[in-house]
């Protein structure tokens, strides 16, 4: 499995070689691919624009202007680009992906669907299109399916040599909501060795544990996501899950702490203004 | 709906969460509903005034008010009614609300013009109280551009008293509010019905904004408004009101108030408030016993879903699923939110998340939910959900599909988790509507709870409660006399000869935006008296009944003499 891997990595990247040499538009897209990177978006919209304008018909700099479009919440710009990409491109598919992406952002499922599904034909071995198929048919009502897409995801990134916590998490929040704990938990222990320092995983682990009863552990680990700034989970989801931990731990002047906090984020009712 | 290996999901998430043991004993009979209204009728249609242009008032109206405001024993029927955009004038008689008198066979007559309740501007809910302790039940309707209250003359006909009342809804800080839910409770048990109003957004034709693409434009997140308190009004005994929403605490606690619950939670004899909230934390307001309330919303545990998120909360209900004597809360929530049920634990100790536990958080998770009830629909005992339901109008184009949908009803599996029985509820419970609000009553007096549904831009519903079996039922009406008049807020506890027991309390406000029947119901199962019945009146008074027998309506009063 690992070898069959590596081929298809290697031919994978023989492909963009033999893609992308010929066209003059590759330094300015090399270069934007760079600034993307560093986090220098205007510059790397720039230099996309520029690769385009070179050379309109490259595929990855397409891909990059849209990726940098979404970025900024442009979907109609990144929705053109792409379309403009499988239009030249049709089996381009981490452009497929995105494009799927861009649906499911805007919470076009039904656009979202075909789009993941073509996606990860083109790509079978990428374990973000599984997940994002998962996520949409999860969202369309089917968990058991969405389930086994998320053990897809997981068991490519395995035989790639590394899981992720990302990839993990939508298939442990799934198995929380159909009430299977333990396998719910054991999902995101192994998030949490993948990704130590995510809130996310720490909030989750929380999450479980309070729902398994176990108050103390899940005070301990929503603390402790309190602390770290990796991850996506807001502040006040995980003083709402403190406020019950440790209310169940028999600490209500802990869970008042973590409720006043909350509650001072909140907008007070004199900033609303007559109409 | 995709089947896994030809099982429903939602029947896998039942054996799932209940561990397969959970399914109607063979005696249960199936809950069973007929769609009557044509017959009936009752041909109501909600009208919203849409017109292409996404505004956000067109998503909140149908109110409906299950009431007897005639006294003949035959509950009637009250609808709101929107109007047109952006003038929210009633342009038209299609426009009016109606009031529809039951007579008494299960048909209704349309008297909205000799009751003199056609209303004006755009109306949204409905809350049914007496307000005056005069017997007759007086009618409260919310609106986007101003409230109304009517008082019940007593001979078929209403007068506008709002101007003189005072609780046409402007906020000296806010202006006129665009108003949802209302209800009646009697806060401070001084024998007087009050009435809170829950508030939206703040909302302008003029300055709204536009979401979507030109070319698929729809209805914006309620993020894209701004947020507005809830209201309280305290009756001054003479048919005026204090607005007392800053000095009781109401006032300092801004959301999006949606529907709105009432019940004892802690026992204290006090009635506190719970206010569903769309796309922002619920909260509940603790009654402190003088005049003021704490919101605890976070402590308590009902502020939002167990992962954090705020839901887009829509209807709720207040009361005690698993008869523990503690009253519980059921909130409803848009497609991908899953509906909350929050069970009481009692002793200060708050609720707990127990939608995934009861197999509500899987099976409503495809949903879109308005207003909805907890009643038991079979009469076994164990109160069952009612949820009306449709997406928002044109999400079809985002998900693939229809935006009406059927409505649901879960049946209660003793007290530990609900089951859809929608399926097999008769083929009128299949019919896909966009379904709005939904106001609960026994319509025949048949002693099965019956439900009336609004739907949008289409003809309201009338669910005939047709559930087979011989299951016995109570239902309690109360006449206060310390108290307030219809006795809201006094908690029922039955004793039956076969050990359980089973509570209840009298409210009119439940659901979204919409105002039940006040009497008290119990189902009884096989049991053909209640033992003892125990009422806690507001104000603390109590009084007992024993051996009552069952299938009937029995009529208690405050001082009268056992």
């Amino acid at each position: 499995m690992i070898r069959n891997c590596a081929m298809a990595g290697l031919l994978f990247a023989l492909i963009l070689l033999a893609a992308t040499p010929a066209s003059p538009g590759r330094d300015a897209y090399e270069r934007a691919n760079a600034l993307f990177a560093a986090g220098k978006f205007p510059e790397a919209l720039a230099a996309a624009d520029e690769a385009l304008r070179l050379d309109p018909k490259l595929v990855p700099a397409l891909t990059l202007k849209a990726k940098l479009a979404m970025a900024g919440s442009r979907y109609d710009v990144a929705r053109q680009c792409l379309e403009r990409a499988l239009e030249i491109d049709p089996r381009a598919a981490y452009a497929q992906f995105l494009y799927g992406l861009v649906a499911y952002l805007g919470n076009d499922l039904e656009a979202a669907l075909p789009r993941f599904r073509k996606a990860r034909q083109l790509s079978p071995a990428d374990p973000r299109a599984a997940v994002y198929l998962g996520l949409t048919v999860e969202s369309l009502g089917d968990p058991a399916q969405a389930m086994s897409l998320y053990e897809e995801a997981v068991r490519l990134e395995r035989s790639a040599g590394e899981v992720h916590a990302e990839t993990l998490l939508p298939g442990a929040r799934l198995l929380l909501l159909l009430g299977r704990l333990d396998e719910s938990e054991r999902w995101i222990r192994q998030a949490v060795k993948a990704s130590p320092n995510s809130r996310d995983v720490h909030f989750e682990l929380a999450r479980v544990l309070l729902k398994k009863g176990d108050a103390e552990q899940a005070a301990a680990q929503g603390e402790l996501a309190l602390t770290l700034s990796d991850g996506t989970v807001a502040d006040a989801a995980i003083h709402y899950l403190l406020i019950r931990a440790w209310q169940q731990n028999g600490r209500p002047d802990r869970a008042a702490m973590h409720a006043d906090i909350m509650r001072a984020q909140e907008t007070p009712a004199n900033s609303g203004a007559k109409r | 709906m995709a089947y896994h290996k030809g099982v429903p999901p939602r029947l896998i998430a039942v054996v799932l969460i209940c561990g397969g043991v959970a399914g109607p004993s063979p005696t249960s009979p199936q809950i069973r509903f007929e769609e009557i209204a044509a017959k009936a009728g009752l041909q109501f249609v909600l009208r919203n005034g849409a017109a292409g242009q996404f505004h956000q008032i067109e998503l909140t109206g149908g109110g409906v008010a299950a009431l007897d405001y005639n006294n003949d024993g035959c509950t009637d029927i009250f609808f709101t009614n929107g109007a047109a955009i952006p003038s929210l004038r009633k342009t038209g008689p299609e426009f009016s609300n109606r009031l529809y008198r039951n007579n008494c066979d299960l048909t209704f007559t349309d008297v909205t013009d000799e009751a003199g309740l056609a209303g004006e501007g755009y109306s949204t809910g409905v809350a049914v109280g007496d307000f005056d302790n005069d017997g007759f039940a007086d009618i409260f309707v919310t609106g986007v551009n101003g409230n109304h209250l009517y008082r019940n003359l007593g001979n078929g006909r209403f007068a506008d008293i709002t101007a003189r009342a005072g609780v046409g809804g402007t906020d000296p800080k806010f202006g006129t509010m665009w108003a949802v839910s209302a209800g009646w409770l009697d806060y401070d048990n001084d024998g007087w019905l009050d009435l809170f109003v829950s508030n939206y957004v703040v909302w302008d034709a003029d300055t709204e904004p536009r979401c979507g693409t030109p070319e698929r434009q729809f209805y914006c997140h309620p993020k894209s408004y701004r947020a507005l308190p809830c209201q309280l009004f305290h009756n001054n005994h003479d048919g005026t009101f204090t607005d007392v929403s800053q000095s009781s605490g109401i006032g300092r606690h801004i959301g999006k108030g949606m529907g709105i619950a009432f019940a004892d939670m802690d026992g204290d004899g006090l009635t506190d408030i719970f206010v569903a909230n769309d796309s922002v934390r619920n909260v509940l307001f603790h009654n402190q016993g003088d005049g003021t309330f704490k919101e605890i919303g976070l402590e308590a545990g009902v502020a939002l879903r167990d992962d954090g998120f705020a839901i887009a909360g829509m209807g709720s209900d207040f009361r005690d699923f698993d008869n523990d004597g503690k009253p519980d809360l059921v909130v409803s929530g848009i497609f991908y939110d899953s509906f909350q049920l929050f069970r009481n634990l009692g002793g200060g100790r708050g609720f707990d998340d127990y939608a995934l536990r009861a197999g509500l958080t899987l099976g409503t998770r495809q949903l879109t939910g308005w207003s909805l009830g907890m009643y038991d629909f079979d009469n076994d005992g164990w109160k069952d959900l009612f949820f009306a339901l449709s997406h928002l109008a044109q999400v079809d184009g985002y998900m693939g599909i229809d935006s009406a949908l059927a409505n649901r009803v879960f049946r209660n599996l003793g007290g530990k988790c609900f089951e859809d029985v929608s399926a097999k509820a008769g083929p009128d419970f299949q019919r896909a509507a966009m379904h709005r609000g939904v106001a609960f009553a026994d319509f025949d007096n048949d002693g099965r709870i019956d439900a009336v549904v609004s739907v949008v831009n289409g003809p309201a519903k009338l669910f005939h409660n047709i559930t087979g079996g011989a299951s016995h039922w109570l239902a309690i009406r109360l006449r206060g006399r310390r108290a307030n008049r219809q006795g809201l807020g006094a908690v029922v506890h039955v004793h039956l000869p076969d050990g359980r027991d089973l509570y209840n309390h009298a409210t009119t406000a439940v659901g979204y935006a919409c105002s039940s029947e006040a009497l008290v119901r119990f189902g009884l199962g096989a049991n053909r008296i209640a033992e003892r019945i125990e009422i806690r009146w507001p104000g603390g008074g109590t009084r007992q009944l024993a051996n009552v027998a069952a299938d009937r309506i029995v009529d208690v009063d405050e001082e009268a003499k056992p």
